[in-house]
């Protein structure tokens, strides 16, 4: 059974004498079934965020028939089965972090018990741990987008709705929730995302569907939509030239045809930025904005003094590269500094002092993680499994 | 229920925490413990104990009223700013959210009543103990017997004027007086004349005496318990000294009670109580009250003066059924029943409204509910009951607005019916019926109708609907 099934929706926004002004959706069909992460995408205005309240029950669709886990979205039982994070955060500002998420849990009917428990882990694997008391109506927008998550979870859902999850967050913070998302995702957890920032889709959705004006433009696997049939690539290591002219011979003489380029790949500006904030952060720049503000300081300090924090593994998890990791003691000096930074972020690493030279061999990877830290990455996402723990075997983040 | 009591508790989180609550509670504290300091009254101890309770309870009674409506507004709120996406995507059913914010502000006002019933009893003993008093012994012993108790009332039995009148009527229309009498409605010929024999036997001449019966004294009939008997007389003119001379006589020898007499030497237009032991009621629960209207006191100067004794200030007879605490617990019991429906009205504007809408729209029923009375009374006099609906565009206005509030009063309580401060005051009895009909009336039946809409408006509500 689908997890989200529409049939011809259509909603149209009325003005105050309900004559129709807005047509927001029109004729929506859409399918998502258990365990996929499906993207909802489109320019701003195209009717992705109406989709998503019609399919929570904020919006009740004009005509046309929407079921969620086959019952209406109003149905107070299929809510308990649904994590919901909107675009913006809309928390109670009057409550700290972890009254915020004890109130949720309540909502739930969770017991005292898990909801400190769940409380306390989520609010670790944000980062949020060492802010817990503050009011949420302190925190800057990334904080609360990060919190705005934490809520999201508490419940274990099934279906997890995310409204552009990564708006107003950092670099880190947005692939921290891109890797929590490829680790819900590979868990068998249900994901709509909604986004228009296409990176982000493409890096985690299985599925995607591209509205325009309210109407489903394309809608297809992720994989299939982007193939590029009329092209054949081949990755290998530094080629010489000698070389590079052999194989375009080869080509010429097998199938008559010409190399259409030959270059070195890019690496995504994503996976770049946090190589180089890593390895100044870990030369101890000290002219970073970040560094020299008046509570950063002080906010960063805190979580130094953090134990081992779930989100850095998650993070370490989610970009490990696909070969085996090298010994610790081999480790390349730029991948530890930006393992350094992120573990310091999120609260995981005691302070470095070491490694003032510029580091300038490109990798994706930000560093393998150490054995014990993949342990710690496994907690609270087995914990929302109802796995036991160390169950796992997952080898690291990826999307398969 | 557990999701209803979160709600609740958060809702109390965010009055505390926005400060709201704490603004009020200072003022609360402000006037309750700082009135005692700045009021004297008549300058009496029982003077200043009264005008403190008075104002205390009043003012407790405004500002809680004016918390709960700024409390309600929170669902607005919630709705503008788009909380309440949060809310209704968790699995709590919408009217168990809209329960629970009522119970929030219900127990925030329960919290606060309570908090203002304790400094209010805390600050009138401080002010018995410490008030300057004219005369020690006098003045605490008024205080106690006639502000610091719960008294019952029973009002005297009037004789029947109606027979008189109807006789008179009968006489005058044998008579043809009324013959060339222009539009002559007999009713108001009648009430005229009832009117004419009351306000005769209001009135006490000089060396005449006025009989005041009470039946169903439910008092123990015992010498040591006391009845009082409260009055206030008006005089046809001032004595010298301002003080008219008399005497009450209280028993029916007929009926086998004691007589006792009660010389007074009171001042003119005040209320004033004079005791009398219990044992004055007759077996079948009734009290014989004469009332002399000559001077007692032989030696003292003899002002011969009619004594008035008006019908807005009814000659009662009292005795002590309950406690000062237990009779302010009752009030604030009352008091709480007006503000649980304020604060369903307050929801159900804000489910509809926007704050400073809901708000204004909340207040005007809080104003409709202090001041029905008023308004039916002025606009009965607006209104010529004889005159057609469609006689002039402002007979029509003020028919429509009859119709309009008349539908309005079947769901807007009458605030001031269960107002009762100046009974209290008086050290009149809160009764349990009076409060059980409060209960009932502003909670049961019109808090559970206003609830109950509010949540059938929120439960069809589209939360995230944009109007264009």
């Amino acid at each position: 059974m689908s997890v989200v099934s529409t049939a011809g929706v259509y909603k149209v926004f009325k003005d105050f004498w309900r004559r129709p002004r807005v047509e927001a959706v029109q004729d929506l069909d859409l399918e998502i079934r258990p365990g996929e992460v499906f993207g909802l995408l489109g320019p701003n205005g195209s009717g992705k965020t109406t989709t998503i309240k019609m399919l929570l029950g904020l919006l009740y669709p004009t005509r046309g028939r929407i079921s969620v886990f086959g019952k209406p979205p109003t149905d107070v039982a299929v809510k308990a089965r649904i994590g919901f994070l909107p675009e913006e955060s809309y928390l109670y500002r009057f409550l700290v972090a972890d009254e915020t998420l004890d109130y949720f849990g309540r909502l739930f009917r969770l017991p005292a018990r898990i909801r400190r428990d769940r409380a306390e882990r989520l609010l670790d694997m944000v980062g949020l741990k060492y802010e817990a008391k503050r009011p949420v109506g302190e925190y800057s927008k990334g904080m609360a987008r990060r919190i705005g998550l934490a809520q999201a979870l508490i419940n274990d859902p099934e279906f997890l709705i995310l409204d552009e999850p990564t708006a107003g967050l950092d670099p880190i913070g947005a692939r921290q929730i891109k890797d929590v998302i490829r680790r819900l995702g590979s868990k068998g957890k249900t994901i709509l995302l909604s986004s228009h920032v296409l990176a982000d889709v493409e890096d985690v959705c299985d599925r995607v569907t591209i509205l325009y004006g309210g109407r489903q433009q394309a809608a297809g696997e992720i994989g299939e939509l982007l193939r590029q049939r009329d092209v054949t690539q081949i990755t290998a290591p530094p080629l010489s030239e000698a070389t590079i002219a052999q194989v375009r011979d080869l080509i010429q003489r097998l199938e008559a045809k010409d190399i259409l380029g030959v270059s070195n790949p890019r690496m995504r500006l994503e996976d770049f930025f946090l190589r180089v904030v890593g390895e100044a952060h870990a030369a101890n720049v000290r002219t970073s904005g970040a560094r020299a503000g008046g509570e950063i300081p002080e906010f960063l300090k805190k979580k130094t003094e953090g134990p081992e924090g779930v989100v850095e593994s998650l993070i370490s998890a989610g970009a490990r590269p696909a070969v085996p990791p090298a010994p610790p003691s081999e480790k390349p000096k730029a991948d530890r500094a930006a393992e350094a930074l992120l573990a310091e972020l999120i609260g995981t690493a005691k302070p470095t002092t070491q490694d003032k030279k510029p580091v300038v061999a490109p990798s994706r990877s930000l560093g393998p993680p150490s054995p014990r830290r993949v342990a710690a990455d496994e907690s609270v996402i087995d914990d929302l499994l109802g796995r036991p723990s160390g169950e796992s075997g997952e080898p690291g983040g990826q999307k398969p | 229920m557990s999701r209803v009591w979160a709600v609740a508790g958060q809702m109390i989180a965010e009055g505390i925490r926005m400060k709201l609550a704490i603004v009020f509670l200072a003022l609360l504290a402000l006037v309750v413990l700082g009135l005692p300091f700045s009021i004297s009254g008549d300058a009496s101890l029982t003077g200043a104990v009264q005008s403190f309770l008075s104002y205390s309870l009043t003012v407790t009674g405004v500002l809680l009223a004016l918390l709960t409506i700024f409390m309600s507004r929170s669902l607005a709120d919630e709705l503008v700013e788009h909380n309440i996406f949060l809310i209704v995507t968790k699995p709590i059913p919408r009217w168990q959210f809209m329960l629970g914010k009522w119970l929030g502000i219900t127990a925030l006002n329960g919290v606060f009543l309570a908090f203002s019933g304790l400094a209010i009893y805390g600050m009138v003993h401080y002010v018995r103990k410490f008030h300057p008093p004219k005369d020690k012994v006098f003045d605490k012993a008024e205080l106690d017997n006639e502000v610091l108790v719960a008294r019952h009332p029973v009002k005297g039995v009037l004789p029947d004027f109606s027979k008189l009148a109807e006789a008179e009527f009968q006489q005058n229309l044998e008579e043809g007086l009324y013959a060339n009498v222009p539009d002559f409605v007999p009713n108001k010929e009648k009430d005229r004349l009832w009117k004419k024999y009351d306000a005769r036997w209001r009135v006490v001449g000089p060396l005449d005496s006025r009989d005041f019966e009470f039946h169903n004294v439910l008092c123990e009939r015992s010498p040591n318990k006391e009845l009082q008997l409260r009055y206030k007389t008006d005089v046809s003119q001032y004595p010298p000294d301002e003080v008219f001379r008399a005497l009450w006589r209280f028993g029916d020898p007929r009926k086998g009670t004691p007589v006792y007499d009660v010389p007074v030497r009171h001042v003119v237009g005040r209320r004033h109580t004079v005791g009398v032991p219990a044992d004055v009621i007759a077996e079948d629960r009734s009290v014989h009250v004469r009332f002399f209207n000559e001077n007692p006191f032989r030696d003292e100067p003899q002002y011969g003066n009619v004594i008035e004794f008006r019908k807005s200030n009814e000659v009662e007879l009292l005795f002590v059924v309950g406690s000062f605490g237990w009779n302010l617990l009752r009030l604030l019991v009352l008091m709480l029943c007006k503000l649980m429906f304020l604060a369903a009205v307050g929801l159900l504007t804000a489910s509809v409204f926007s704050f400073p809408v809901a708000c204004l729209t909340s207040l005007t029923v809080y104003v409709l509910a202090g001041s029905r009375a008023f308004i039916t009374d002025a606009l009965d006099l607006a209104s010529d009951d004889t005159a057609a609906l469609f006689s002039s565009v402002q007979e029509f206005l003020v028919r429509s607005i009859i119709f309009l509030t008349e539908a309005l009063w079947r769901v807007i309580p009458d605030f001031p019916r269960y107002d009762a401060v100046e009974s209290f005051v008086n050290g009149y009895n809160v009764g349990l019926v009076w409060v059980l009909q409060g209960v009932a009336d502003l909670v049961l039946i019109k808090t559970t109708i206003v609830v109950g809409l509010a949540m059938l408006l929120f439960q069809r509500r589209e939360v995230a609907e944009v109007s264009l």
